[in-house]
């Protein structure tokens, strides 16, 4: 709970109009699209740093959560404001402020919406690449926070890979700038690597400065179909292997086909698995990188390989792909959304190994994702109300875990730690690893007010649930989950 | 089970992906997650838990949808989002009853086929009230009025209601044995208030339009308001009661197709009656027959009069954009058919505008909670209409037309608004 006198100190920062106080609005800032809910105790609707540094100052001096938050799409649970606090909405700082066309950057607030961001930018035939499902309406901020990835990361990378430096309000109300308006700079440490994925436990960006890259004269989208999925799975590394490097390498398997037609009708067709490959470049380039990859799908045993013809086409094609997520509830009531990478050779194994744990504990497993980078989302489906099933879903999780970093692979490639995934960071990092990760935050936030019960497991008893060493010895956990 | 329980498992299927966002024209306006689906279908989600007061800030969230259903056709789960703010406007008037001033216009709109008193009254007030806008046909109101406000451009009241025409009144077709298809068709033609009090012409273009198609047109005496209105404020026993009385005049007189040149009233006869009648089984088969014969002229004309390429145009060179009204193109699903009419007309081109089926704002009662708001969506709107360089936006909905024409005289857009039968 917030005192009269915080309350009022925050209405007087950034205006009584852009505080919040009322149940209505709190609920409607209590949850993100991992579906659970903890109501702040006030939302502030926020218009420059200066007025986030005041509030991370008062944060620190009276001791209340303050929790950053974009458009609340997260996966992780990284906005939710589970220890209570105060909600730092970046709604407002929505503005594209340069888009310079000679040195291929531009500058943002964090509250810009990626598709917007993309849509001004490609209008001067310029790209910015990462392209999270989420893309229509996530925000550049929360893109930061988390280091959103998507099917581009296979050619492009990911957004790490295109912020060159931050306007950041540390924990503590100090507003800095980190990083360069350049290809290159090694000036100290990279505080903008490090923000970048923080998950907004060290920092509020308040401004950012990304790279962009010539917009591809030409794109060309292909729909390879085949009878099995471990083919679909072994024919992605073979297409890398050939030389040619697509935009996007995504794999769809036969449950999620199914659910996202039901819902896109795009004409995806019925079978065990799809890839959904799009190649550009030059108009020349394009042609022939389309023609090794359709040869390419067929030798690993593609029943038909396919262009989409016309913009329409294509928009339908990934409208289906990017709603395959929430499309899954048509499954099950509920699902954990687990997005595993492992080496790209070792996605077959990864793709054989979670098909036996669905047989095994009799569960709806669907896989689907960037197959190109590795990045397969793994949907437990499960319905709640029946314990038993639930119990089986969160069974499977560990063990799609223990698999992924045996394949020597790492537990999330895109959507964070957060809430989540805090219980299992001992299953990748060894407790040193973690506690180096813990001495940063406290040097950063030594009070602890920005974003607490994020990445790091609350108590002792959880984060001993597992233990790399002994992981590694016998394969079993230390400690039961 | 009360209203709201009946919507808990379409509240379920929401998992919050945000992807209404996207979408989402009062969260563009507003910026803030109480206005849009998913902040919204939350707070009814809690009223159902029952741990949500009916206070005013959540019927201000409630209210303050344009029910456009962006977010239902973009719903990754399918979640029928219009239905859930529908029914939790219901709800409230439940506790609450319905605003006194919009229980008399419904009261008047179903009881009475003719001019309401409270209508005749303004067509003699409105040159107190109000002064004609110079550049279009419409009237600004002098005085803040009560539902209204000032500076308003808001259309004026028909002299005489199209129902009250007499070569209207001629064609009430009663009685007469129907002409079966394969013979002449026969069609029905239902007006909607917006037509009947607002804009007769519409109803004369289309009469004449259906005319030259070579079908037999009735226009049945004693339909009333279509109870859209009435249904998206939440008053479903009035909606109800129209939907009735509606069905009972429609099924008096034969007739292949019932047609109307009102997206609004399209979308509730053709798939609301259902709703606000409820599950009685016998109701639910008559409404079923009914409801399949229902076309929007546009659709009507194209698909089954085989009209495209008879229209007359403007009859000068004219750039048109042509705006999707969201009961028609989302609700209806009829997107082509208007287009197909309108490019076909000689000397006009068709220049299709930025979100075309973006909501003008007016809808879901919107325009009446919260002018200001409504006026914002429609800013964005009359500036697609503004970059796309048209002459004239033509549409398929009174309502719509209103609104627009009212957003391109406040943000100063040269754009005349026309009906698509206006142009044919």
């Amino acid at each position: 709970m917030l005192s009269e006198l915080v309350k009022n100190e925050l209405k007087r920062i950034v205006g009584t109009a852009n505080a919040a106080f009322a149940r209505e609005e709190l609920l409607c800032y209590s949850y993100d699209a991992t579906n659970t809910l903890y109501p702040p105790d006030a939302v502030v609707f926020v218009k420059s740093a200066e007025e986030v540094s005041l509030i991370l100052k008062m944060a620190n001096s009276e001791g209340f959560p303050v929790i950053p938050r974009g458009a609340g799409s997260g996966f992780s649970g990284g906005s939710l404001p589970v220890e209570g606090g105060v909600v730092i909405s970046t709604e407002r700082m929505n503005g594209i402020i340069e888009i310079d066309t000679e040195n291929l950057t531009a500058v943002v607030e964090p509250g810009v919406v990626l598709w917007e961001f993309q849509q001004e930018v490609e209008k001067k035939g310029l790209f910015y690449p990462p392209d999270p499902s989420s893309l229509r309406f996530s925000t550049l901020g929360g893109n930061i926070a988390e280091c959103a990835g998507g099917p581009r990361a296979v050619k492009y990378g990911v957004t790490k890979d295109y912020v060159l430096g931050l306007e950041v309000v540390l924990p503590t109300g100090e507003i800095i700038n980190t990083g360069v308006r350049t290809a290159k700079g090694v000036v100290g440490y990279d505080l903008t690597k490090l923000m970048v994925g923080s998950e907004g436990t060290l920092g509020v960006v308040t401004k950012a400065t990304l790279k962009l890259v010539p917009l591809p004269e030409a794109t060309r989208t292909l729909l390879a179909v085949f009878p099995d999925l471990k083919d679909a799975a072994t024919a992605v590394s073979g297409i890398i292997k050939a030389k040619v490097i697509p935009s996007t390498l995504e794999l769809i398997d036969g449950v999620s086909l199914k659910c996202v037609e039901e819902y896109a009708k795009a004409g995806l067709p019925e079978a065990e698995a799809v890839l959904l490959i799009e190649v550009d470049g030059s108009r020349e380039g394009v042609v022939k990188d389309s023609e090794v990859v359709e040869r390419i799908c067929m030798e690993y045993g593609a029943q038909s390989v396919k262009s989409a013809t016309g913009k329409d086409e294509v928009r339908d094609l990934w409208k289906a792909r990017r709603a395959i997520s929430a499309s899954l509830f048509r499954v099950k009531p509920n699902k954990i959304n687990e997005d595993v990478v492992v080496p790209r050779a070792s996605i077959p194994e990864l793709i054989g190994g979670v098909r036996e744990i669905a047989d095994r504990l009799n569960l709806t497993i669907a896989c689907f994702g960037h197959a190109g980078d590795g990045n397969i989302h793994v949907n437990v489906m499960y319905d709640k109300t029946n314990p038993c099933e639930a119990k089986a879903a969160e069974d499977a999780v560990t063990e799609v875990f223990k698999l992924t970093v045996e394949l020597k692979g790492t537990i999330s490639g895109e959507h964070g730690v957060g809430v989540s995934k805090a219980r299992y960071l001992s299953l990748e990092l060894k407790p040193e690893a973690i506690e180096a990760m813990k001495r940063i935050k406290a040097a950063f936030d030594p009070n602890g007010i920005l974003n607490p019960g994020k990445i790091f497991p609350k108590k002792a008893a959880e984060e001993g649930a597992y233990m790399v060493g002994a992981e590694a010895a016998s394969g079993v956990p230390a400690t039961g989950l | 089970m009360n209203t709201l329980e009946l919507l808990k498992e379409e509240i379920e299927k929401c998992v919050r992906c945000g992807t209404c966002r996207s979408v989402c024209p009062t969260l563009k306006a507003i910026g803030r997650e109480t206005a849009c689906a998913r902040g919204r279908i939350t707070l009814v989600e809690h009223r159902l838990k029952g741990s949500l007061e009916l206070s005013g800030n959540y019927l201000r969230h409630i209210k303050e949808c344009t029910l456009c259903g962006a977010c239902k056709s973009n719903c990754p789960n399918g979640v029928d989002t219009v239905r859930i703010f529908a029914g939790a406007r219901a709800e409230a008037v439940e506790k609450e009853g319905v605003p006194y001033a919009a229980s008399v216009v419904f009261k008047n709109l179903l009881e009475s086929n003719r001019l309401p008193w409270a209508l005749k009254l303004a067509n003699r007030l409105q040159g107190v009230l109000f002064r004609d806008a110079v550049a279009s046909s419409g009237l600004l109101s002098r005085f803040p009025l009560p539902l209204i406000g000032s500076g308003r451009l808001l259309p004026p009241i028909a002299k005489t209601p199209f129902l009250e025409l007499p070569n209207v009144k001629a064609l009430s077709g009663h009685g007469r044995p129907g002409g079966a298809l394969g013979k002449a068709v026969r069609v029905a033609f239902y007006a909607g208030c917006g037509v009947n009090y607002l804009m007769p012409e519409i109803g004369t273009a289309s009469l004449d339009v259906l005319k030259r198609a070579g079908v037999e047109v009735v226009v049945p005496v004693g339909q009333v308001c279509c109870g859209m209105p009435a249904y998206a404020m939440g008053d479903r026993a009035t909606a109800r009661a129209m939907a009735l009385k509606n069905l009972d005049i429609f099924e008096s007189c034969n007739f292949d197709f019932v047609t109307t040149a009102c997206a609004t009233c399209g979308h509730g006869l053709k798939s609301l009656f259902k709703d606000m009648l409820g599950d009685d089984p016998e109701l639910k088969s008559r409404v079923e027959a009914f409801s399949k014969k229902v076309r929007d002229i546009s659709e009507l004309l194209v698909n089954e009069l085989g009209f495209k390429g008879k229209g007359r145009g403007p009859g000068h060179e004219t750039k048109v954009t042509y705006h999707d009204p969201c009961h028609l193109g989302r609700a209806q699903g009829v997107r082509e058919e208007p287009r197909a009419l309108i490019a076909s007309c000689p000397g006009v081109s068709l220049e299709e505008m930025k979100n075309p089926c973006s909501c003008c704002g007016l809808g879901g009662g919107l325009s009446l909670v919260n002018y200001e708001l409504s006026m914002e969506i429609a800013k964005r709107k009359a500036e697609n209409i503004r970059s796309s360089g048209a002459d004239v936006v033509v549409t398929a909905c009174p309502g719509c037309m209103v609104h627009l024409r009212d957003g391109l005289h406040r943000f100063g857009v040269n754009a005349k608004v026309a009906h698509v039968v206006e142009l044919l």
